[in-house]
């Protein structure tokens, strides 16, 4: 189980990292890199 | 609908992106490093009168690598005598029960009898803080070598380790209680052998009840000023002549307490489940903690270590508080000094009482030393460590 919610969370964080560098708008990127955060630490941290 | 990531269109050239992935990664890595240090353990250095570091996990093999292995302490003197245990931690944001447990343990020397001490009965509730509360992460004291930082967590078990709640939760004991209570440690006596990560902490507290023969078990708490169970011993009906003794000597060491005797429907409780279902004589200690309450201020190490808050001040003289409360405040070192006054008294009357189960102690931190000099003096020096 627990690899398979880390997998969804590599697949997210992946997409939004793609997502932070394909868009143009700053407020946009700014919003990615937000949300960007609280995925990493979940992939890394949260046991 | 696309399934797989386009690396189409990356825009590698403009340094804004990369900019926000650095500062992404610079946030990771600081909020990162917060958060894992949440999840080391206080530093508690022993004295020199400890017999064994144990872990709850020698009475629940099953709690090895969870959060939920706290430390047990145990201090045995050459001669056989009585059996005691001190719990402290039980909820984390009740410093003044998690204090009076690390000074016993870095202080105590014991000549005869056993006395156990679980500083941080529930480890996981040390691991994280109650949400929208806004109580900081730690305070300090000051030690021999300086300042040293406690942690100031959560009345429950980090929801990391035992999710989801249930919308009622139904303890061991069949007592129905709001779901967030599931994760309350006082309220999931006897516990449970497969249990949630809380009822197997309860199980395991009363396996070393049952199988260490514990004749007197004390279950250190803070509760808020307005809380009408304040300064007070609670204790199981079997603990009642205990109770009363204790509370005539420290009303004349000058310590005023109330005597509460513990419910007998309300069941999950220390002070309910160790007396019903062991030998041993249960006692819950309540001292009244400003940090705690509804009606406090900005929630400040401050105000958790001085206890003084003008709310409070304002809220004694309506008349609307349980204990004096004035612009001294009821700070930390009286709130401990309380909880040591009583567990002395406790251990010596348990002795007149029943003289085959005394406690001897060679060295027992004064709570008077305690009163006049603050913690410098109990809290030792980190190299002097075991």
């Amino acid at each position: 189980m627990k690899v398979i919610y880390q997998l969804i969370l590599l697949w997210l964080t992946l997409n939004l990292t793609v997502y932070l560098f394909r868009e143009k708008r700053l407020s946009w990127q700014l919003s990615a890199g937000m949300v960007l955060i609280l995925f990493i630490l979940r992939l890394l941290l949260i046991k | 609908m696309k399934t797989r990531l386009n690396f189409k269109n990356l825009n590698f050239q403009r340094g804004q992106p990369i900019f926000i992935f650095i500062m992404v990664v610079i946030i990771c890595f600081f909020t990162g490093e917060n958060f894992l240090s949440l999840h080391q353990e206080d530093l508690i250095i022993p004295s020199s009168g400890l017999s064994q570091q144990l872990r709850l996990s020698h009475y629940l093999p099953t709690l090895a690598n969870t959060p939920g292995n706290t430390r047990v302490f145990l201090f045995e003197g050459k001669e056989k005598g009585g059996n005691v245990l001190i719990l402290g931690g039980t909820h984390p944001n009740e410093p003044a029960g998690f204090i009076a447990a690390t000074i016993l343990i870095e202080n105590l020397i014991i000549k005869k009898g056993r006395l156990f001490i679980i500083p941080q009965a529930n480890l996981s509730g040390f691991t994280h803080n109650d949400a929208f509360e806004a109580n900081p992460q730690r305070f300090s004291l000051p030690a021999q070598d300086g300042l040293r930082w406690f942690r100031y967590g959560s009345r429950l078990t980090n929801p990391i380790h035992q999710w989801p709640d249930p919308t009622t939760y139904i303890n061991p004991s069949s007592q129905k209680l709001a779901g967030p209570e599931s994760r309350n440690l006082n309220r999931a006596y006897p516990g449970s052998k497969e249990g949630s990560l809380t009822e197997r902490v309860a199980w395991a507290i009363m396996q070393l009840l049952k199988t260490e023969n514990i004749h007197l078990a004390i279950d250190l708490h803070e509760a808020s000023p307005e809380y009408p169970v304040i300064n007070a011993i609670v204790f199981h009906e079997r603990a009642a002549e205990l109770a009363a003794m204790t509370m005539m000597d420290l009303q004349m060491e000058g310590f005023d307490l109330r005597l509460e005797a513990s419910p007998p429907n309300l069941h999950g409780l220390s002070h309910r489940e160790w007396g019903d279902l062991t030998s041993t004589l249960a006692i819950l200690l309540e001292t009244a903690n400003a940090s705690h309450g509804r009606l406090k201020g900005k929630p400040s190490p401050q105000l958790i270590v001085k206890g003084q808050d003008a709310n409070y001040v304002r809220a004694a003289r309506l008349g609307r508080l349980f204990v004096p409360f004035d612009e001294e405040g009821i700070p930390l070192k009286r709130r401990v000094a309380r909880h040591l006054a009583s567990i002395k008294s406790l251990i010596t009357n348990l002795a007149a009482l029943y003289p085959s189960q005394t406690i001897k102690f060679e060295y027992f931190p004064s709570p008077q030393l305690l009163l006049k000099n603050g913690f410098k003096d109990f809290l030792q020096i980190a190299s002097s460590s075991k």
